[in-house]
């Protein structure tokens, strides 16, 4: 059994409705977790590709927030530290709909108070919202909730290789520029430039030349970011409805938008943070895996990698001997200490100290996800004959000159991860986990 | 088989884009050394045909252009798209438009740089004694000269974790432009790629300008706003259902053939005398708005003998009284076709409209300020349905 109630200022309201609004182009539930110094509220969407999570304070956020946990009587969604739920985003925001343009009236909202059920004696499952408001009325809303366990998006800030921060406004305006049908988009820099490309992977018929998508790109100077510490021609995909989520919401709240990243197909954390307020969007990153072989590989076998942090870039495994490979697997057992935090008892964005200073394999996957990775090995089969357009849906970049590259070296890759895959696993690795790493086109790979 | 140019008015391109696409998807643009061609021939509805000088929205020095098919490039391109695009670069310090090709799909590729001034938040807050605004780097030169040589650096050093931010920046903007400044100019470059089909130009030579009889009344047509406006109120009043429904529904496919037979019909009049007449009758109402005053251009003189001069039917219709139905020719038009046609209007061009008598109302569409008529013009051809 677990108690939670909290109440807010009307800026506050403000700024959960904004939340809310944001969470809810995520997905269609919020999920509620109430810990006892902050609430968080997130959303991972139904592709597993994208999650977003708003951390209130809980000292500065709320005007007072309460939360405990009663030991002897633990209900579902109750662990020992923190409360978990999930309720309908649509629902939620309907409660504070209007409430921002009543700032004058005299029954506009001067509080607002929530509070949860989880009462085995009363009502199960019921979140109470009650809006005070000015002339003594008060307004009521009961919505139930669903106790669920709650998946996180991790993502070690302390391995994030390439980093930047700008201010969202000039994204915006890079953002307007692309087409109503752009789906995805690319971003690398070069020459002091960073570019933004939008693409749509749908396939198109190849006679219906002028069905296909504008592309458009824009080169922004790099001088327009606060800071850019991220690798020239390093590109990176990131689907652009999500990323015109974050930014909208960044704009609103002016606050100066910080993109960290390690290489593409691995996940891609935009963050910022407000009084009270952290935010944090953990994107699927789509790319071409390996880019500047070489020297990425050399590094990966450097015995100092472990000790410098830098994440193993996913494809060092391809060119290097299996043996070596095999040398560097961690022990089972550890491998399976790291997945435990992603089913739910380790806080989303950071990883413990100990666990980020433990020596990481160079193959290491902190993939949440597993059955979501393995879901790509069906769309595999025809790989190696498969056709040009074929590849381009895969590859999930319509832009042939981006990506020609990395759609030629793509086949003989999986060629041979997929041999050595077969050796590893007589080396004792578990496929499964295999599979989903070599792939990696997930967003927790 | 080049095309290259930059455009002089991006704006006035945008425009008539965004005129064109309210009446097709695609549009045969047919670049010549000197005019530039827009057509739309859709499947069911009006034509138009559209010649422009390079130098009506094309920079005459830079516009270079060369096919083996006697210097003329015949593309077709989607209209909706190309608009689009533009519309990036209408506050744009320069445009260039090119043809290229990208695998085997062949682009027009649109590259826009624009400036816009940053307010000097980016400094951080360093206050080095700092002189007055540098002028902004000339475009090409400045970024990628200044920072390619210390950008690598950066990237290698660049440890994971976050350093402090201010060194790089610091960094960068002394080596690039001297101490840090206020504000600067921000220069953003945009590149649009449309696909397009490249034609034979075989696959042109059977189309043609439709052709029809000497029109028996010409008249300049009033502000078209104000037309545009009064023809919607109409087309609104007697649709079925008196409502938006019919309206939404038909916008989403306008090019169905049930959606527009079942649009109102507006008839629409004019007199060799200035008077211009916009009606809708339907079982329920029927109403009309006149205007009076108008002028009836008349023909070049020097293209016509006296003899043929007499002998054309708007000067029969000019000889008949004004106050005579007689002189008097009408058509019968689409009002949602219609309201697409107007949508020129924002182009504020002057509208010559020529009247054949139960027949077709052509629309000769002179943008303003090229009044060399012969050179840029927007024809359109809307046929007359029956009574």
């Amino acid at each position: 059994m677990a108690s939670l109630s909290f109440s807010l200022s009307p800026e506050a309201i403000y700024q959960l409705h904004d939340a809310l609004m944001c969470l809810g182009k995520f997905g269609d539930n919020v999920s509620f977790e109430a810990e006892f110094d902050l609430l968080r509220l997130s959303v991972l969407n139904s592709t597993k590709t994208a999650y977003a999570a708003f951390a209130f304070d809980a000292d500065k956020f709320f005007e007072s927030y309460s939360f405990g946990v009663d030991r002897r009587n633990m209900s579902a969604g109750v662990q020992s530290h923190k409360f978990c739920c999930q309720v309908l985003i649509k629902a939620l925001v309907s409660v504070f709909k209007g409430r921002a343009s009543g700032r004058n009236k005299d029954t506009s909202v001067e509080r607002c108070e929530f509070e949860l059920q989880d009462n085995p004696d009363e009502t199960e499952c019921l979140l109470v919202i009650r809006l005070i408001c000015g002339l003594g009325v008060i307004k009521l809303y009961k919505l139930t909730y669903e106790p669920v366990y709650i998946q996180h998006a991790t993502f070690d800030r302390s391995r994030a290789t390439n980093e930047w921060s700008i201010e969202p406004k000039f994204l915006k305006e890079v953002t307007d520029h692309f087409g109503p049908s752009a789906e995805q988009l690319d971003i690398y820099s070069e020459h002091g430039k960073t570019v933004f490309t939008s693409f749509t992977t749908k396939i198109a018929d190849g006679k219906e030349i002028l069905r296909q998508p504008v592309h458009t790109s824009v080169a922004i100077d790099k001088r327009d970011f606060e800071y850019y510490l991220a690798e020239d021609n390093r590109h990176i995909a990131i689907n652009l409805k999500d990323f015109k989520a974050v930014l909208a919401h960044a704009d609103i709240v002016h606050a100066r938008l910080t993109a960290r990243f390690t290489t593409p197909c691995r996940p891609l954390q935009f963050a910022y943070e407000l009084e009270g307020v952290k935010s944090e969007f953990t994107l699927m990153t789509r790319g071409e895996a390996v880019e500047d072989d070489g020297p990425s590989s050399s590094r990966a076998a450097a015995p100092q990698l472990s000790a410098r942090q830098t994440p193993a870039p996913v494809q060092v495994s391809q060119q290097r001997p299996p043996a070596t490979d095999a040398s560097r697997m961690p022990p089972p057992s550890s491998r399976s200490r790291s997945l435990r935090p992603l089913t739910g008892t380790s806080v989303g964005a950071s990883q413990t100290p100990a666990e980020s200073q433990r020596p990481q394999p160079p193959v290491e996957f902190d993939s949440l996800f597993v059955p979501a990775d393995d879901d790509r090995q069906w769309d595999v089969p025809n790989d190696e004959e498969a056709p040009a357009e074929d590849e381009l849906g895969w590859d999930a970049t319509g832009d042939k000159d981006t990506f020609t590259a990395s759609l030629r070296t793509r086949v003989p890759n999986e060629e041979s991860e997929a041999a050595e895959m077969d050796q590893e696993e007589e080396t004792g690795i578990p496929p499964t986990q295999r599979i989903s790493q070599l792939h990696g086109l997930g967003l927790f790979d | 088989m080049r095309f290259r140019t930059k455009l002089t008015n991006a704006e006035t391109f945008s425009k008539l884009t965004a005129s064109l696409s309210s009446l097709g998807k695609t549009c045969w643009m047919r670049l010549e050394p000197g005019n530039i061609r827009f057509t739309i021939i859709p499947d069911q509805g009006t034509q138009v045909w559209a010649q422009l000088p390079i130098d009506a929205i094309f920079d005459e020095s830079s516009y270079i252009l060369e096919s083996n098919s006697g210097g003329i490039i015949n593309l077709e391109v989607p209209i909706g798209a190309l608009h689009r695009a533009l519309r990036s670069a209408v506050d744009a310090k320069s445009a260039q438009l090119r043809l290229t090709q990208k695998g085997r799909i062949p682009l027009l590729a649109l590259t826009i740089r624009t400036l816009s001034w940053a307010p000097g938040s980016n400094a951080l807050g360093i206050t080095t004694a700092a002189p007055a605004p540098a002028p902004a780097p000339a475009p090409g030169t400045g970024p990628g000269s200044g920072s390619s040589s210390h950008d690598p650096p950066t990237i290698t050093n660049g440890p994971t974790q976050a350093p402090p931010p201010s060194t790089t920046t610091t960094t960068t903007t002394d080596t690039t432009t001297g101490p840090a400044r206020p504000g600067r100019e921000r220069e953003t470059v945009i590149t649009q790629e449309i696909p397009v089909k490249v034609f034979h130009e075989s696959a042109v030579e059977g189309l043609h300008e439709p052709r029809c009889r000497d029109p028996d009344v010409h008249i300049i047509l009033p502000s078209l706003g104000q037309l545009k406006s009064i023809s919607e109120r109409f087309t609104k009043l007697a649709s079925p259902g008196h409502g938006f429904a019919s309206d939404a529904a038909a916008a989403t496919k306008p090019t169905a053939t049930g959606a527009s037979a079942a649009a109102p019909k507006l008839e629409l009049s004019a007199n060799m005398h200035g008077s211009l007449r916009l009606a809708i009758a339907t079982d329920a109402l029927r109403i009309s708005s006149v205007w009076s005053g108008l002028v009836n251009p008349s023909l070049d003189p020097g293209q016509l003998s006296q003899g043929e001069m007499e002998r054309l039917p708007s000067e029969r219709m000019r000889a008949v009284p004004g106050d005579d139905e007689a002189g008097w020719a009408r058509v019968r038009i689409d009002g949602r076709d219609w309201g697409k046609v107007l949508s020129v209007g924002r182009l504020s061009p002057r509208v010559v409209a020529s009247f054949v008598h139960e027949t077709a109302l052509i629309l000769y569409v002179y943008l303003p300020g090229t009044f060399n008529e012969e050179d840029s013009c927007l024809t359109y051809y809307i046929n007359s349905y029956a009574a």
